[in-house]
């Protein structure tokens, strides 16, 4: 269906189309042959670029609907509603697409439903599958009244209003009890939410009109877990991570710095939809999420910096490796020359400057995702590993994918404010 | 139950390999066609692979004025807390109370988690297969439960390989170094090596000599994610209070003034 809009999308449409027809005949020759003919993974590097990229900067990249969709509407009130259906859209589809690499990277994917009944909660990748589940499901319950209110079904509408609270405590108890198996625990968490819906169905506690704040609140949950779980993931490797980026904080480190790229994100893709469906940008709004962004930023900065300093690896980036190479790029692109930018008065007026800002942010944090999971990596086995081209083409296949189903879905549903019905149905 | 270890002395080693072919025809692993490496001269294959899952390194090492032989064993270290069993998501892995760390291959999903925790770089994974597996060492799992010792062991020649219980071992391998300090290097690799391993190693050259990895935390690997993993309840039920309590306090002149559906322009 998505072929029929070929023409539409012009000379970049046709040359996304071409890439991510690559990548899927690679992925499908890569089902049919097994892993070591399309990758340089070995024995000694069983996670390359496709983690670091696709699967950790991935998330990281979808982290805007929980931060503005969820903490910024919880927080920061009605105006960043024109900011929430696109970040929740972005977030829902980063999700897919994420399924799609891990269904790549995994050996045998078609076993990928046993992580729902054979249960191992020490394990943080057990964590990760789960969050990723239950989360994506929260995404597509967020994003069902775009479809509603495309189609006019005003008796599903009202369906969903009222059961998707409930659905949002039944998925969080549901992890909750994978998670702990703890009777005491599963009480606690549950008790909490429904004592919440329960303030909200008697008014005790204001009902808002278009989005059930348990679904919002299971969304920063399942976000806050997801994120800093795949930084758990990396405490296993003591022995073979980097001392920059091995600390005990790093799934906090995780946490924040996806708070940070959610605001970019959002900055980012208003930007850009703005200009690519000729739309004027909300330029006043996007000043106000790149205030928050320089304050994460600024105690991403801090957190790292005590972080270093107190485990004493301080004087190790001032060495001559490609790992301390890896580290300023990341902290200088990242970190320091968008905080610069956006603490400038002068330069965040103008829309150019905050996207260059949130765009270094976004680069910062790809880079330093694809560090921890394999820059920082040394392996005892005595190979070394660089992605292999047909890696590279898969993951490049499968972001041109969600790109052109990203501009599809913009153009067909009602996501940008402005496009909406003046009832806002939704 | 007891625990069960395997101990190995490279002093009593001759290097015939008749380990690592009972090793092969017990678990019915492939032959491999191998090829002539530079450095360790007759060793074959060069490393553990996915048909071979126990194998004896040749190490030319300087003793006195001397080269000598010195033969290691690489296989499973069946550690007393496994990474690998902690970071696998469906449960593949496991420790078992006798000792083996074993793999149940209908399990696996294939995510390579396990390869990456092993601080002794172990685990193997298919890469060539449409349908990989990971493979290692299983101490013989299916030998010691018809009452048999591992192949390892009960094909060794000189008694280099020995099978027994844990503590037994770990006092036979203080003796044997106390009665000959002088042959031995002072150092049992596994007693403390990630927090203790049912492999233990004994040596009459220091274990970096031999290529073993001797900079692996003391610590179990396993410990490390602990924290975080008993956290999430308590993340959970305190964003929920936190969350909740701020948006009740941001809505309140919502419920106060406002018909609660109709949507408000104010914050």
């Amino acid at each position: 269906m998505v072929t029929e809009r070929k023409g539409a999308f012009g000379i970049g449409g046709a040359i996304l189309f071409v890439l991510a027809g690559l990548g899927i005949s690679l992925a499908l020759y890569r089902f049919a042959t097994g892993l070591g003919s399309v990758t340089n993974l070995n024995q000694g590097y069983p996670w390359g670029i496709w983690i670091g990229f696709d699967i950790l900067a991935g998330i990281a990249l979808a982290a805007g609907g929980f931060v503005v969709g969820g903490l910024m509407h919880m927080f920061g009130g009605e105006k960043y509603e024109p900011l929430v259906r696109p970040t929740i859209l972005t977030a829902f589809l980063g999700y897919l697409l994420f399924i799609v690499a891990l269904l790549v990277d995994l050996g045998r994917p078609w076993t990928i439903w046993h992580m729902i009944i054979m249960w191992h909660h020490e394990s943080p990748m057990f964590e990760v599958g789960w969050c990723v589940m239950l989360y994506t499901t929260i995404l597509l319950v967020e994003f069902l009244p775009v479809v509603f209110e495309r189609f006019n079904m005003t008796g599903l509408y009202k369906v969903w209003k009222y059961s998707a609270s409930w659905i949002a405590i039944a998925l969080l108890t549901l992890f909750a009890i994978a998670l702990t198996q703890s009777v005491p625990w599963v009480i606690a968490v549950a008790a909490v939410l429904i004592l919440f819906q329960l303030s909200v169905e008697v008014g005790a506690i204001y009902r808002h009109p278009r989005m059930p704040t348990l679904l919002l609140m299971a969304g920063i949950i399942f976000s806050t877990l997801h994120q800093s779980s795949l930084g758990t993931l990396f405490l296993m490797v003591p022995h073979k991570l980097h001392a920059i980026w091995y600390s005990p904080l790093l799934p906090v480190f995780f946490f924040v710095s996806a708070v940070a790229t959610g605001l970019a994100m959002a900055i980012f893709e208003s930007i850009l939809s703005a200009r690519f469906f000729g739309r004027k940008v909300e330029t006043d709004l996007l000043r106000s999420v790149g205030r928050f962004l320089s304050w994460a930023i600024i105690c991403y900065l801090g957190l790292r910096g005590v972080d270093l300093i107190v485990r004493g690896v301080g004087s190790e980036l001032l060495t001559r490796t490609p790992q301390c190479a890896a580290f300023w790029i990341e902290i200088v692109v990242g970190s320091l020359i968008p905080l610069a930018i956006l603490l400038t008065p002068e330069l965040v007026k103008s829309a150019t400057w905050l996207f260059s800002a949130s765009l270094m942010v976004i680069v910062g944090l790809i880079v330093n995702r694809v560090n921890v999971a394999v820059v920082g990596i040394s392996s005892k086995y005595s190979v070394t590993y660089y992605p292999h081209w047909m890696e590279i083409a898969i993951t490049v296949g499968i972001v041109s994918a969600g790109v052109l189903v990203f501009v599809f879905v913009c153009r067909h549903f009602p996501i940008f404010s402005e496009e909406r019905s003046p009832k806002g149905a939704g | 139950m007891a625990v069960h270890a395997l101990l190995i002395d490279t002093v009593r080693c001759t290097g015939c390999r008749g380990c690592q072919v009972a090793c092969k025809q017990w678990n019915k692993r492939a032959a491999e066609k191998t090829e002539f490496f530079g450095g360790p001269g007759y060793q074959n294959p060069a490393d553990l692979s996915k048909d071979t899952w126990c194998l004896v390194t040749y190490n030319e090492v300087r003793i006195g004025d001397r080269f000598e032989w010195v033969f290691g064993k690489k296989q499973c270290m069946h550690c007393l807390i496994p990474g690998c069993a902690s970071a696998c998501p469906v449960g593949a892995l496991e420790k078992l109370d006798s000792g083996p760390v074993v793999y149940h291959k209908d399990k696996c999903i294939g995510c390579r988690y396990c390869m990456l925790a092993c601080p002794f770089v172990v685990p193997r994974f298919e890469y060539d297969s449409w349908n990989p597996y990971i493979t290692k060492c299983t101490m013989c799992y299916d030998r010691l439960q018809m009452g048999e010792i591992p192949a390892c062991a009960k094909t060794c020649p000189t008694g280099s390989v020995t099978f027994g219980e844990r503590d037994a071992l770990i006092r036979e391998a203080k003796e044997r170094i106390a009665s000959n300090p002088s042959e031995y290097h002072h150092h049992i690799y596994g007693l403390e090596e990630a927090g203790g391993t049912c492999v233990l190693h004994i040596s009459n050259v220091p274990f970096e000599e031999l290529g073993y990895i001797t900079d692996v935390p003391k610590r179990p690997i396993a410990a490390r994610t602990e924290l975080a993993m008993k956290s999430i309840p308590a993340v959970m039920v305190g964003l929920a209070v936190v969350l909740g309590a701020s948006y009740r306090l941001r809505t309140r002149a919502q419920l106060r003034g406002e018909d609660a559906e109709r949507p408000s322009g104010t914050t």
